[in-house]
């Protein structure tokens, strides 16, 4: 057989093994109730989304207008959403494995270890990409419904590129803190914190000292700016970390010349005076997407790797 | 006979405790081996070894004429293992995880469907493939850590306490299954601690106490040597005395006590022993009024070993 051959042969081989492994990682997201909640919060969060402004519009008595761009400028999921569908995926697809025993049976067979860890990465990746595709169908018809024929919805794929980019950074997390740990319960309580931190922590952080520019570097929210336009400050403000790529995207394709200023939040020195809003520095937007995609890809590559490397290196000792 | 299985000077440590400790084992390809060792004696730690999913520390391991030096899969494809007290995915239907293991194999798809269609019969899973695996007893999970196991057509099966949660029926069953696949060639090592299903099942055994190989080789053999093959009591209706000096004198006779008016004799060969006996004693001018032979069992000859170790 020649060398070509037997290259060929490999392929066949590696590609029929990497399908068992998604198909079997696949098998068991679908049937996981977590899932099945987090799809559900995630819907209700959407369903929210879409219908609150008509419910208030109803009660204050002010029929909403017609808005072409109600589904493009509310798209790109929340920090709660990502982070939901990453620790739901992800969780126990290592750790779970080590603490029931099913790994055993499964590293005894003659798969590697890499295409083990690869296949599990890429039934995730499937799951919420399935997932998305759900709820943006259901954004942007509920969208269609409510507000009329909508504009730049050609950008919605884009979006959900970027969020599940936003989400693989999670994932990465999570899957690197379980194959460290092989604990799931550790996994979780350490996705959490590392979640609140990167939520709640930057954005007081960022309003309130000059040092903001560091959040840019973190997973999560990271900073947070206003977008400026000829010279002027709209009033729409951004996030500048991994969670809000799709958002980023968003404004990029639709104001490419833009600049994000960053302020910081002086509060009055007596209870009477407002607070000031200083300006600290602009940037361009094309910078802080290329900036946000720069800082996921660095997360995911380094987790995975570091994921890939604990998995490969653990010996089954119970 | 070629080697399915050698261990050379196998070394596992987990922190200061050793737990398999310069460890030399041959299975012979084609062969029944048992792996025998009370609980803690490094059986699970070494099998664990010979299937890639713990490194060794010092030592050689060959498998099926492969050297083992880090898991993995080239070897793995001519193994079947089942572990002990095997869990598989819960979220699973039986069929599901035999038809995705399959594919890990590369089996093609009608191939893996007729050997799944025959396995699940073998292991008497017929009629349950469509049930999800955490509706499964513990027996039913062991029946389909079999069928996993044989699933490749391995040249080597590597079985970890296969009768561990088996109820009578279900052990008789796994016994004819592992004898079946024997016929066909098969070299199938069987780590037990039921010395009574090892010497129903096995030809060969090796020993293991504190990580150290204490006796290996054909079973019959291993009894023989450790604990005499058969003792025969006699009972003679005169001349005791001069019977005895003549019964000890005989080539096969290892030991010799007297009870009474009984003989309680020892050999060391597993042929029956009875005619030979039975013409020295006549031709001695003796007269045997009654006799019962009994040969040593395989449990003798495992707690002398152990427990000369221990001592």
């Amino acid at each position: 057989m020649s060398g070509e051959n037997i290259r060929e042969m490999r392929r066949l081989k590696m590609t029929t093994q990497l399908l068992a492994i998604i198909r079997y990682e696949l098998l068991w997201n679908v049937r996981k109730k977590k899932l099945l909640g987090a799809i559900a919060a995630a819907f209700i969060i959407t369903t929210l989304t879409l219908a609150l402004p008509v419910i208030f519009g109803s009660v204050y008595n002010r029929p909403i207008k017609s808005d072409p761009n109600y589904v493009i400028s509310n798209s790109g999921s929340g920090s709660l959403i990502l982070f939901l569908f990453a620790l739901v995926t992800t969780m126990n697809s290592i750790s779970g494995e080590f603490e029931s025993g099913t790994i055993i049976p499964l590293l005894a067979k003659p798969i590697s270890r890499t295409l083990i860890l690869t296949g599990k990465i890429i039934a995730a990746i499937f799951t919420v990409l399935a997932a998305y595709s759900l709820l943006y169908a259901y954004l942007v018809i509920g969208g269609i419904i409510l507000y009329g024929p909508q504009d730049n919805l050609n950008l919605i794929p884009l979006c959900m590129l970027g969020d599940m980019l936003s989400t693989t950074v999670w994932m990465s997390i999570i899957l690197a803190t379980g194959a460290l740990s092989k604990n799931t319960t550790l996994t979780t309580v350490i996705g959490v914190i590392t979640f609140l931190a990167a939520n709640i922590g930057t954005s007081i952080i960022s309003f309130f000292t000059e040092g903001a520019w560091i959040l840019h570097y973190f997973p999560g929210n990271g900073a947070t700016g206003y977008i400026k336009t000829l010279g002027i400050i709209r009033s729409l403000n951004l996030s500048t970390g991994t969670d809000n790529i799709a958002k980023i995207i968003i404004q990029y394709m639709l104001n490419p010349s833009a600049y994000v200023t960053y302020v910081k939040i002086e509060m009055g020195g007596t209870q009477v005076s407002p607070p000031i809003f200083r300006e600290l520095y602009s940037e361009p937007l094309s910078l802080v997407l290329f900036r946000a995609l720069v800082v996921a890809a660095t997360y995911i590559t380094a987790l995975l790797l570091l994921a890939w490397y604990a998995f490969k290196k653990t010996q089954v000792l119970e | 006979m070629s080697l399915a299985i050698e261990t050379i000077d196998l070394t596992k440590r987990y922190g200061n405790i050793v737990a398999v400790n310069k460890l030399n084992i041959r299975v012979k390809s084609g062969t029944i081996h048992g792996f025998l060792g009370p609980n803690g004696a490094g059986k699970t730690t070494t099998i664990k070894i010979l299937v890639g999913l713990l490194r060794p520390d010092g030592g050689r391991v060959i498998v099926l004429g492969e050297e083992i030096r880090e898991s993995g899969p080239k070897v793995q494809s001519r193994i079947g293992y089942m572990p002990e007290l095997p869990r598989f995915p819960k979220h699973l239907k039986g069929w599901e995880l035999l038809d995705i293991y399959g594919q890990m194999y590369c089996i093609p798809s009608q191939e893996r469907k007729s050997r799944i269609r025959r396995l699940l019969e073998i292991v008497g899973l017929k009629g349950r493939e469509n049930d999800f695996i955490g509706e499964y007893s513990k027996g039913m999970q062991q029946r389909l850590g079999i069928a996993q196991a044989l699933l490749s057509e391995p040249d080597l099966v590597i079985l970890d306490e296969p009768s561990i949660g088996l109820d009578p029926v279900g052990m008789v069953d796994v016994r004819e299954i592992i004898k079946d696949i024997a016929r066909k060639g098969v070299t199938v090592f069987i780590s037990s601690h039921l010395l009574s299903e090892v010497e129903q099942t096995c030809t060969h055994v090796s020993i293991i106490n504190r990580g150290v190989c204490l006796a290996e080789g054909p079973l019959g053999d291993i009894i023989g040597k450790i604990a005499g093959s058969s003792v025969l009591e006699i009972e003679v209706a005169e001349g005791l005395d001069k019977i005895i000096n003549i019964v000890r004198d005989l080539p096969f006779v290892s030991a010799v006590q007297v009870e009474g008016s009984r003989l309680i004799i020892e050999s060391h060969v597993r042929e029956d022993i009875r005619p030979k006996i039975s013409r020295a004693i006549t031709e001695a001018g003796g007269t045997i009024i009654y006799m019962n032979m009994r040969m040593k069992r395989l449990e003798e000859a495992f707690i002398r070993l152990i427990r000369g170790e221990d001592r």
